[in-house]
């Protein structure tokens, strides 16, 4: 068995990753906005003639949307093989990640302006249970990530000496860092419940809760083993041997692979639950707007994600 | 197990949690030693300011439903008699009476609705 050169490594990984993530993530979005039934488009309370009547146009505008999102990041992606840049597939991915978001955020929201929010749930009811981190989170298994982390940068500044290749080793671990603060705002974040249905409703929202974490968590650990597998790639000849080289990709895929069942029996999960349930989550509470959408978190976001681009922008400069 | 704020209730929100807490303590759902969530959790999920919530908390802690410890949070303190001056008890007590008699209820349907009210109380081991 010969070594793959990076060109073939790039196909391979595209063949198995783009082609089954667009597959599933269309198949799994085409019903989104009807996923509360008949009466709701994307959680908006409808009314009941509305799919025989405007309700069309709005789902096939959703639609649409999202075949568009898919269409031009595969152009996007084509175009940097044509152009004999398939290093860039890695910031290719996450720039689908970000324009994936993005656009059915901007559209979630155009929704609510033109279709009307649903007035938020009152009265409504607070469960009196602690929620402590430590419920959702396993911290030696946090410890555990935290040190490959910090040994990765080790193995890194070790090998390099003067010459360290610092960028994308700070990219990986900005993003796993990030995804660890979200974590823990996913943990701290709910809403008031609804008075009626209150039990099942904490249900739902507690199973979206655990399912964000463990979401996160396997994404994290998705990145610590790229920062990991990079590095090794770097600093051992071992690496790209064949068999090397073959059971990264290996790892790497069944990392990758991880985080989208985990994001796939997630939605099937939501969609179970709380088919039944009238939205409660709204962009605003009977209070004050939601925590995702205040001052702060925004502010966060926006640093987080700021630096990320300029780490991105230097790296393929 | 819930408590519920009326969106018409005209108590503030801080008296609605705090006579919320009071209810769940008689009725024995919240018991001696259970920790009731951080002042930042209820704040945080109800959209509320982190202050009113900490003035209900106080509220409970100065009247002795629960103690404040550091690290451990709120937690329910041991049911004892309360120690309350019976005239002061019976103040509220006459102010729901006088308003169910102003609106025409007879005597025997205010005792029914009262014997109802404490035998909800007395379920699950709250009143004795």
């Amino acid at each position: 068995m010969t070594a793959p050169t990076a060109m073939e490594l790039y196909v391979v990984i595209n063949a198995l990753i783009v082609l089954a993530l667009g597959y599933c993530l269309v198949k799994f979005s085409w019903n989104q906005p009807l996923r509360n039934g008949a009466g709701f488009f994307m959680g908006i309370e409808v009314p009941s003639d509305f799919y025989r009547g405007p309700g069309r146009t709005w789902l096939r505008s959703y639609r649409a949307t999202l075949v568009a999102v898919h269409i031009v990041l595969l152009v996007v992606l084509g175009a940097s093989f044509v152009f004999g840049r398939p290093d860039l597939t890695p910031i290719w991915a996450g720039g689908w990640a970000i324009l994936y978001t993005a656009t059915m955020t901007t559209f979630a929201v155009w929704t609510r302006r033109k279709l009307g929010a649903n007035p938020p749930v009152r009265p409504v009811a607070l469960a009196l249970e602690s929620r402590r981190l430590g419920d959702y989170i396993f911290w030696p298994l946090e410890a555990f990530a935290a040190a490959l982390v910090i040994y990765s940068w080790w193995l890194q500044l070790r090998q390099d000496g003067a010459q360290v290749h610092w960028l994308t080793p700070l990219e990986l671990t900005w993003i796993a860092l990030g995804l660890f603060v979200m974590k823990i705002a996913a943990i701290r974040t709910g809403y008031p419940l609804p008075a009626e249905r209150t039990e099942e409703h904490y249900r739902y929202q507690d199973a979206l809760r655990r399912n964000s974490v463990r979401t996160l968590s396997a994404w994290s650990w998705f990145i610590v083993i790229v920062l990991l597998g990079t590095t090794l790639r770097r600093i051992s000849p071992l690496a790209w041997t064949a068999p090397g080289l073959w059971l990264t990709v290996a790892v790497f895929l069944a990392a990758w692979g991880y985080g989208m069942l985990v994001i796939f029996r997630g939605q099937r999960l939501a969609a179970t639950m709380g088919r039944d349930l009238r939205p409660a989550g709204s962009f605003a509470t009977p209070y004050r707007r939601a925590i995702w959408t205040s001052r702060s978190y925004l502010t966060w976001f926006a640093i987080w994600f700021g630096v990320l681009m300029i780490l991105v922008w230097f790296s393929i400069r | 197990m819930f408590l519920t704020l009326q969106d018409n209730d005209k108590r503030p929100i801080y008296q609605q949690i705090a006579d919320g807490i009071k209810a769940l303590i008689a009725r024995g759902h919240l018991r001696e030693g259970m920790t009731l969530p951080s002042v930042r959790q209820v704040a945080g999920d109800l959209g509320i300011n982190l202050n009113t919530v900490a003035v209900a908390y106080r509220q409970l802690q100065d009247e002795g439903f629960v103690t404040v410890r550091h690290g451990a949070g709120a937690v329910i303190a041991p049911r004892t008699p309360h120690p309350a001056d019976r005239a002061e008890l019976l103040k509220p007590l006459r102010t729901a009476l006088t308003q169910w008699v102003l609106a025409g209820i007879s005597a025997p349907e205010i005792e029914e609705a009262v014997r109802n009210e404490l035998a909800l109380l007395q379920q699950k081991g709250g009143a004795q």
